[in-house]
């Protein structure tokens, strides 16, 4: 009996993810525990495992397309089992198309399984991996494949990539087809710029003007996560009235501490607090005075929250990513150090549950290990203010009548002016200050 | 203010890149010194075609009995023709105002002078005022040759040697008229005053009539013509013009023709003198035209030019299109002139038209081709309008890439269908598909389907 493999939902607010890559092809042998298909929410990503063994029969998605959750994905079984009540609706068109070819003419999947004898004439590694409907619709439009981007799984040419290319072109004209070689460039000098025979004669051309190997830029196409950073980031510059107040205070409590820790922690079974950690730690407990801060901003509404669900930035391959502590104001120095690695961790393989990455009431972003000394945080809508963390400068101060060096970190706070104002914003960085100062004493109360 | 696009010269090139930029948003000035849509508009092209249509109806009328159709007492009255031909131009011209107000250009009725090349781009004076704009494009066509032979400026000045201009406007039709050069301009106006009472002499210097034709096309479009009584003098030198007579050296001999009129059309050379185009340095050919890539450009950057004036093609769909490919470059659009599939047509009765490679062309080329080579009287439609026609059907096809690289045919409506052949030649379909498209029946066309089933 065959098995519907479906898209999972991770999370209780994600309604559709986005296939990164798929594994395995139609056709392939699977077992147990190997990876199916990648996938993507707005800010993670996940493998796929396969439950069940067999044969991949049918997959019904293409790479990029954004699938709903529990939808039909592909459908595993013996070779020879009818899928056809396994096709979901909205089926990706090639996938869904091809399908449909199946049913109506099995002479159709005999010329698939052709392939590599029909590719063996055009002799490009590109055009060697193509769909059968992506090969007619190339050859009926004039189109030299080699020239298409591959965008189907395993880098294989699928119809959309034809479709693009014809727009895109070059387009070889019906004669000039017959001595064309696949992958030569050639200067298209016929209508609308189509390679005749003409230019076919005069030979490939060397199109670049910069030394081959010297490539002036490369385009990527915008994984899901930097759209939707860019979306959330223009969203909260362009809604709000973002005020940044910058002050400094004297680390010396805070690297005391932690030497404090590092030398004796791992005797007490500490994990190994940072200064970062510590920040979290007094941001927490010193916003439960500052509520204006700690709050969602809406059109006619402060929502004021009496604990603090803090957002941590994480720095990843993939892009900035902000899990949740929830209720860090309740947590221990020890925890919230243990709690920060694990979200980190997670954000950083991508297995992070989608639900964890929202939900702050306000976020720390540091970027103090990197040198910064000063910077402009951008809030995380609806949130009404973040904090970031800055590196650690020598200052001098004056210490009874004489001059002392001493290590100062920088804070930089962004607040949202429209729903709180500069003085207490101030105040609640100067309170925080003060409690850095004052760490031990901090931990006591 | 300063435009995007300064155009000298309100003929085809000049007036459809104006239309053209004008609808792209281009701010753009025309300057025109006589009347927009140029010799083609005014003096050439489409006023001849209102002579010939009335001659084609005179000619209907004498040779009606042929079809059952006997007509009493036809006759042509020049002075109407010429008032009908000159209502036609008015309209066209009107129409030409028309589309470039439409499209938002400047038009200055006066001539431009290039100044020189100033901060901001181009400096353009005209009447006093100067103009500035960041592009310029020079559209200043062509005038006709006319070539040190002795007595022709004389002849001229007095009205009796005579160019594409004047010729369409003689009010009566003279008695005997001499036609220097069987080009295109020399037949078709031998061919309407042949129909309105001329005795017409034609005059060339080479071996034969109608410049780049198919030879055995001209020779047949020369043997209609010997019919209906215009004389051919071939490989024949003009060597003096007196105010009545044109004399000639053929076969190593003199031979004076009297004449009451004589037309000069022996060819037309590219218009670059007075509009300072020295001032900011663009190179022109030894004849004088504009050297111009197949973008349009000059050697100066942001100067370009279409129509006659690079010297070409010389031919108002060659300008239409050489317009707008230096538009299309200017909106930064790719787009490059092609010269291979544009076609020409010779509005005589016969109608000739072509299009591509012709067997002589295509043997200087080296191309290795196949010819067929039919009667017109393959197309129903032809046999049933065209008593004892003899037209022919050429299509030559490149033997390598099975492709059709050329057409010519002699007989009525080529004219209309010769673009279907210019399709063709410029997709490079192969003869197999084109084998597969229905052509209407019955129809004159048929005859290029009929042609191509020869392979």
């Amino acid at each position: 009996m065959a098995t519907a493999i479906i898209m999972p939902r991770q999370g209780n607010t994600v309604e559709s993810c986005i296939i990164s890559k798929w594994h395995k092809q139609k056709g392939d042998a699977v077992v147990v525990g190997d990876i199916l298909f990648t996938y993507e929410t707005d800010k993670a990503t996940f493998d796929e495992e396969s439950s069940v063994a067999g044969t991949l029969l049918e997959i019904f998605f293409e790479e990029d397309d954004d699938v709903p959750v529990l939808t039909t994905m592909c459908v595993i079984g013996e070779e020879g089992e009818n899928i056809s009540e396994f096709s979901p609706e909205g089926a990706s068109a090639p996938a869904k198309e091809q399908a449909q070819e199946e049913k109506a003419d099995e002479s159709v999947e005999e010329k698939a399984d052709d392939k590599p004898e029909a590719a063996a004439t055009t002799p490009t590694g590109d055009v060697a991996k193509i769909s059968p409907r992506a090969k007619n619709r190339a050859e009926k439009a004039g189109l030299d494949a080699a020239y298409a981007t591959a965008t189907g799984p395993n880098g294989r040419i699928i119809e959309r990539d034809i479709a693009k290319l014809e727009k895109s072109g070059p387009s070889i004209t019906k004669a000039a087809a017959t001595s064309y070689v696949s992958g030569t460039a050639y200067a298209g000098s016929g209508i609308g710029g189509r390679i005749t025979a003409e230019d076919i004669e005069k030979g490939g051309i060397e199109e670049a003007l910069v030394p081959a190997d010297f490539v002036e830029f490369e385009d990527e196409k915008l994984p899901n996560i930097r759209k939707v950073i860019a979306r959330a980031m223009h969203h909260s510059l362009a809604s709000m009235a973002q005020l940044t107040i910058n002050m400094s205070f004297d680390a010396s409590a805070i690297m005391e501490f932690r030497k404090g820790v590092k030398a004796k922690g791992e005797e007490l079974g500490l994990p190994n607090i940072t200064l970062g950690d510590m920040v979290v730690y007094a941001t927490a407990k010193t916003l439960l005075k500052h509520k204006g801060l700690n709050a969602h901003f809406t059109d006619d509404t402060i929502r004021r929250y009496n604990t603090v669900h803090m957002g941590v930035a994480v720095d990843t391959e993939r892009g900035l990513m902000v899990p949740t502590l929830f209720n860090s104001d309740r947590m221990t120095l020890s925890q919230i150090s243990t709690n920060t690695k694990e979200l980190a961790a997670q954000s950083k393989s991508g297995t992070i549950n989608p639900d964890i990455l929202q939900g702050g009431t306000f976020t720390i972003t540091n970027l103090g290990a990197m040198g910064v000394e000063t910077f402009t945080p951008v809030i995380n809508p609806p949130q009404t203010a973040i904090l970031g963390v800055c590196g650690i400068t020598t200052k001098v101060k004056e210490v009874n009548g004489s001059i002392a060096t001493f290590p100062s970190m920088g804070l930089s706070l962004t607040i949202n002016h429209m729903a709180v104002d500069g003085a207490p914003a101030a105040r609640f960085l100067k309170d925080l200050c003060t409690n850095l100062e004052n760490f031990a004493v901090m931990l006591l109360a | 203010m300063k435009y995007d696009l300064m155009i000298i010269g309100g003929g085809p090139a000049g007036y459809l890149a104006a239309e053209r930029a004008g609808h792209a948003g281009l701010t753009t000035v025309l300057f025109e010194k006589k009347n927009v849509g140029g010799v083609c508009l005014n003096e050439g092209c489409v006023p001849s075609k209102a002579l010939l249509y009335s001659a084609k109806i005179y000619d209907y009328a004498k040779t009606g009995s042929k079809y059952g159709i006997t007509f009493e007492g036809a006759s042509l009255n020049q002075e109407k023709v010429i008032k009908r031909k000159k209502k036609v131009v008015k309209t066209l011209v009107s129409g030409v105002k028309g589309a470039l107000k439409h499209n938002k250009v400047e038009l200055i009725e006066g001539e431009g002078f290039i100044e020189k090349r100033s901060a901001d781009g181009f400096n353009v004076s005209c009447a006093g005022t100067v103009y500035t704009g960041s592009r310029l494009m020079i559209c200043t066509g062509s005038v006709p040759l006319m070539p040190p032979i002795e007595g022709l400026k004389e002849a001229y000045e007095a009205g009796f040697a005579m160019t594409n201009k004047e010729v369409l406007d003689l009010t009566v039709v003279p008695e005997k008229l001499v036609v220097v050069g069987g080009g295109v301009i020399g037949l078709e106006m031998a061919s309407y005053y042949n129909s309105a009472g001329s005795e017409v002499t034609i005059v060339e210097m080479l071996d034969r009539i109608a410049g780049m034709t198919d030879t055995e096309i001209s020779t047949i479009l020369m043997k209609n013509y010997e019919k209906k009584g215009i004389k051919f003098n071939l490989q024949s030198k003009v060597v003096k013009f007196t105010q009545s007579s044109v004399i000639y050296e053929k076969e190593g001999e003199k031979v004076e023709t009297p004449a009451d009129k004589v037309l000069v059309s022996i060819g037309r050379r590219p218009f670059t003198q007075n509009i300072g185009i020295e001032n900011i340095g663009v190179s022109l050919t030894e004849r004088g035209a504009i050297i111009t890539d197949d973008k349009g450009r000059t050697n100066i950057a942001e100067v370009y030019a279409a129509g006659d004036v690079n010297g070409k093609s010389m031919l108002a769909h060659t300008a239409y299109r050489e317009a707008e490919v230096c538009i299309n470059n200017i909106l930064g659009k790719k787009d490059r002139m092609r010269y291979n599939a544009i076609p020409a047509v010779i509005y005589t009765n016969p109608e000739v038209a072509s299009v591509g490679e012709t067997e002589e062309t295509a043997k200087q080329k080296g191309i290795e081709y196949e010819c067929a080579n039919i009667s017109m009287r393959y197309a129903g439609r032809y046999v049933a309008e065209n008593e004892g026609g003899d037209g022919i059907c050429k299509v030559l096809v490149d033997k390598k890439y099975n492709k059709v690289i050329g057409v010519s045919v002699i007989g009525n409506y080529s004219s209309e269908f010769i673009y279907g052949a210019s399709f063709m030649i410029e997709t490079e379909m192969t003869v197999d598909d084109i084998k597969e498209i229905v052509f209407p029946h019955p129809t004159v066309c048929e005859v290029i389907r009929e042609a191509l089933f020869a392979f």
